[in-house]
């Protein structure tokens, strides 16, 4: 049977070139791809930003925006060449044969319809001969199926009332409600934390075991296809690298390109946790959640006691509804000097707040800050208490961390201003930083938007640098860069700390991450310090079972 | 992101930049410039007026060596000469009020986004007030408060026109201080004067820019309406609206060319400024791209 399958692929992508008509000049974006999908198999794409994953993926769907054209190749569905189908047709195929996963679950919903309802009306629009009871007893079947507690009640819940792990399980249930022979599954877990990421992934590899549907599960993440994909299609610049089963492409990958892309992702290396308990006092007591201070440094940069941070809310009080649930609930860390602290959560954790704090652009309700020996009022704002300044900050996503209408050189002149309190007559300060950050100089006269993603981030670092903080706060820095960039900003920013002696607080969702780069970790859970440690006992001694869940959370194989 | 913007708007493919409204429009300038040059007649020196042929009928030979046009008023005055006086007031009057209400208003909007809580509610109550109040009313009150002349419809104008700009620009100055490269901006406590002028308002400006062509025909309205009413322009600066006014009283007497020409003039002038202006607006707006 396998044997049979494998001549009757149910789609097969034969030699595939796609070109896109921009403003000035017609580019390529895939060139020559060639791939096959067998009948209930997981088939991962994955590529960096730029590879065409996402354009092939649209293709298979027949969704390809205006502009593009397809100037060589076929795709066939059993069989069937789609871009020769009529419209109709294709809509016939779409939906029913094969339909489609996006990463936004927010976006996916129809935030006014409940979504029993947006169930009801897919099943429905996919076949006219279901009645409204069949489809509607339909619905509560699919929404059991893909793991929604009390189908019944939530039936007529709204996407608001459900997390972003339930609301990816609702597009899911959408997905399949035409019995479809294909998903299409484009980033699914990307915008998920990554507790919530391992079930939805397991979710799906269930599927296609049990209902026999074929997944494209498109992604950037190794971890993901390690964890479910069958087959890999490893893409880059629109063309395909490498191709194969998973195991093999994980453990004898044959490009260098794939190397790289396995080496750029962070692992964690872990002992089991059980293995020895030596260093009980420095573990979290469950039932008072005290957490042991950091006793590495007596005379650490930064200490930050017992901050409590409370959202308001609506400006007038007797317009709140209901408790208000703290961001922070005292909240005590320290900063080692010339040292790389990393503080590690899911999101609403409380982290991010944090680092804001600390940066003086929040203020706290209660606490105490002392930074470089002098304690500053917390509860004020950054501005008043002289804060503001002292440390800087380095932000996830370098798109908007830089004024788009202002040069490079210019921004980063802002900088050494700030410093110095004078305009800097010639750019030497700034042009050795760009050196020493393996920027070319020829790039301050550019604006933002001509550079890429990892060059913007060290933009970021520069322009922190330049300002001489004794801190700096870097805020997932590396959360929206593609992974072999990635790993160039964490050798950057640990290059920097040691050559420099700056201290940083690093703030990241991703443990694996935290690991090489931190000697101290705190871990953030719903607005308290659920665990901390050296990173030492946090991966390898720590009971507390948060932080278990965190690191077996880690999709793939990379936990070993 | 701005050259981009502007890159578009001209090499947009497939539509002629060129259209019938800019051409009217930009002939309607030239004659406004050159008016004086071009005109037979200044309306507005007793001089040059032959008070025996008022209210000429178009075409009448009159005594200067030169043809009534488009007939004489009541006075006597050519109304080509009129029209083409009053234009080049009208159209000085709109541009300066667009170009400082719009100036005002983006200043006014980037400051409350960024002040924030006390400094917005401030800014942002008076905007409200501002626009819940009907525009001639306001303008009426202006007037009347401020006294005559052309400075002072200026400022009624600029008035009237700048709450508009601040709460468009308010809206997408907020979205932008919520952005990173702002907090970036506080962290190296760069003077207020800076975070607004070079960070908060080349990225807000957008929005405003596509509102300026149609706030400029209602500008040219507006001040032709006041003219009209006799609140406007005085009496020794003519503009459109004041021409209509002159020949309003003679229009059952049949002597319709006093009050029609100039109103078709100024008709000519806000459509062709609106249809411009429209145009201006969907090719920078990315939404209707």
């Amino acid at each position: 049977m396998e044997q049979q399958e494998h001549h009757e692929p149910l789609l097969l992508v034969e030699n595939l070139t796609l070109k896109h008509q921009g403003a000035a000049a017609a580019t390529t974006i895939l060139r020559d791809v060639s791939l096959e999908l067998r009948r209930g198999e997981i088939l991962g794409l994955i590529g960096e930003s730029g590879a065409g994953k996402s354009t092939l993926g649209n293709a298979v769907l027949g969704l390809l925006a205006s502009g593009f054209s397809q100037t060589g190749g076929r795709i066939l569905f059993e069989g069937r060449a789609i871009n020769e189908l009529s419209d109709k047709q294709r809509m016939e195929l779409r939906g029913r044969r094969i339909s489609a996963i996006f990463q936004d679950h927010t976006a996916s919903l129809d935030p006014l319809m409940s979504v029993g309802s947006q169930i009801v009306e897919t099943i429905k629009a996919l076949d006219d001969a279901v009645t409204s009871r069949l489809a509607k007893s339909q619905a509560l079947q699919l929404m059991e199926r893909v793991g929604i507690p009390d189908p019944a009640t939530r039936f007529g819940h709204y996407p608001h009332q459900f997390s972003g792990g339930q609301r990816q399980r609702i597009v899911i249930a959408i997905a399949l409600a035409g019995r479809p022979d294909i998903i299409v599954a484009d980033e699914p877990t990307s915008a998920l934390d990554a507790t919530v990421q391992k079930q939805i992934l397991a979710l799906l590899r269930n599927l296609t075991d049990e209902t026999g549907v074929s997944l494209i599960l498109v992604t950037h993440d190794m971890g993901v296809i390690s964890e479910i994909a069958d087959r890999v299609v490893v893409m880059r610049h629109g063309k395909v690298v490498e191709h194969g089963a998973t195991s093999s492409i994980l453990d004898t990958p044959a490009e260098a390109y794939t190397k790289d892309l396995l080496a750029a992702v962070p692992r964690l290396r872990v002992v089991p946790a059980n293995s020895q308990i030596t260093d009980g006092p420095r573990s979290v007591d469950p039932q008072t959640k005290v957490v042991p201070q950091a006793t590495l440094d007596q005379n650490p940069i930064l200490r930050v006691k017992d901050v409590t941070k409370i959202y308001a809310g609506h400006s007038f009080p007797w317009l709140r509804r209901g408790p208000q649930s703290p961001a922070l609930r005292d909240v005590s860390i320290e900063l080692a000097r010339g040292s790389i602290t990393g503080i590690v959560g899911e999101s609403g954790s409380g982290k991010s707040t944090m680092g804001r704090i600390v940066a003086g652009l929040e203020t706290a309700g209660r606490g105490s800050l002392d930074l470089n020996g002098r304690q500053f009022d917390i509860s004020l704002a950054g501005k008043k208490n002289g804060l503001l300044g002292q440390v800087q900050m380095i932000f996830q996503d370098p798109a908007m961390s830089l004024n788009p209408r202002m040069s490079i050189g210019a921004a980063l002149e802002e900088s050494v201003w700030f410093a110095s309190r004078e305009t800097p007559s010639d750019r030497q300060d700034v042009g050795e930083m760009m050196d020493r950050l393996g920027l070319p100089r020829s790039l301050l006269l550019s604006y933002p938007h001509q550079l890429s993603g990892g060059q913007k981030q060290r933009v970021c670092i520069a322009r922190a640098l330049l300002a001489n903080p004794s801190i700096i706060v870097a805020d997932e820095p590396t959360s929206a860069l593609d992974v072999s960039v990635q790993a160039d900003i964490v050798r950057l920013l640990k290059k920097t700390v040691s050559e420099r002696g700056v201290s940083m607080l690093f703030i990241s969702h991703d443990l694996a991450l935290v690991q090489d780069l931190c000697s101290e970790i705190y871990i953030f859970k719903d607005g308290v310090v659920e665990d901390a440690g050296s990173a030492d006992f946090i991966f390898s001694k720590s009971q507390n079972p948060y932080t278990r869940r965190l690191i077996d959370a880690r999709p793939g194989r990379f936990t070993h | 992101m701005k050259t981009d913007t502007m890159r578009t708007f001209w090499k947009r493919p497939g539509r002629s930049r060129v259209s019938l409204p800019l051409l009217i429009l930009m002939a309607y300038v030239v004659l406004a410039v050159a008016g004086s040059l071009i005109a037979p007649q200044n309306p507005y020196d007793p001089l040059q007026i032959y008070a025996w042929e008022s209210s000429s009928s178009p075409g009448t030979a009159g005594s200067g060596g030169y043809t009534y046009l488009l007939g004489t008023d009541g006075l006597g005055r050519d109304i080509f000469s009129t029209v083409l006086y009053g234009l080049r007031i009208s159209l000085f009057v709109a541009f300066t009020s667009t170009a400082l209400a719009a100036f005002i208003g983006v200043t006014a909007g980037v400051t409350a986004a960024y002040a924030g809580k006390l400094g917005d509610a401030l800014i942002m109550r008076i905007v409200d007030l501002q626009l819940s109040l009907p525009t001639i009313l306001v303008a009426l009150i202006a007037i009347v408060t401020l006294g005559p002349g052309i400075d002072r419809i200026i400022l009624a104008l600029v008035i009237v026109q700048w709450a508009t700009y601040a709460r468009v620009t308010r809206g997408v100055a907020m979205s932008e201080a919520s952005k990173s490269y702002l907090d970036a901006a506080h962290l190296l406590r760069l003077p207020a004067r800076r975070i607004i002028f070079r960070h908060l308002l080349p990225n807000s400006i957008a929005p405003a820019i596509t509102l300026v062509p149609i706030e400029l025909g209602h500008a040219v309205a507006l001040e032709a309406t006041l003219s009209f009413l006799g609140l406007g322009v005085p009496i020794d600066k003519p503009s459109l609206g004041s021409a209509v006014a002159n020949g309003f009283q003679y229009l059952l007497t049949g002597q319709y060319w006093i009050s029609l020409f100039p109103g078709l003039a100024l008709f000519g002038l806000i459509a062709s400024i609106n249809f411009v202006g429209e145009d201006v607006r969907r090719r920078l707006d990315p939404r209707s791209r």
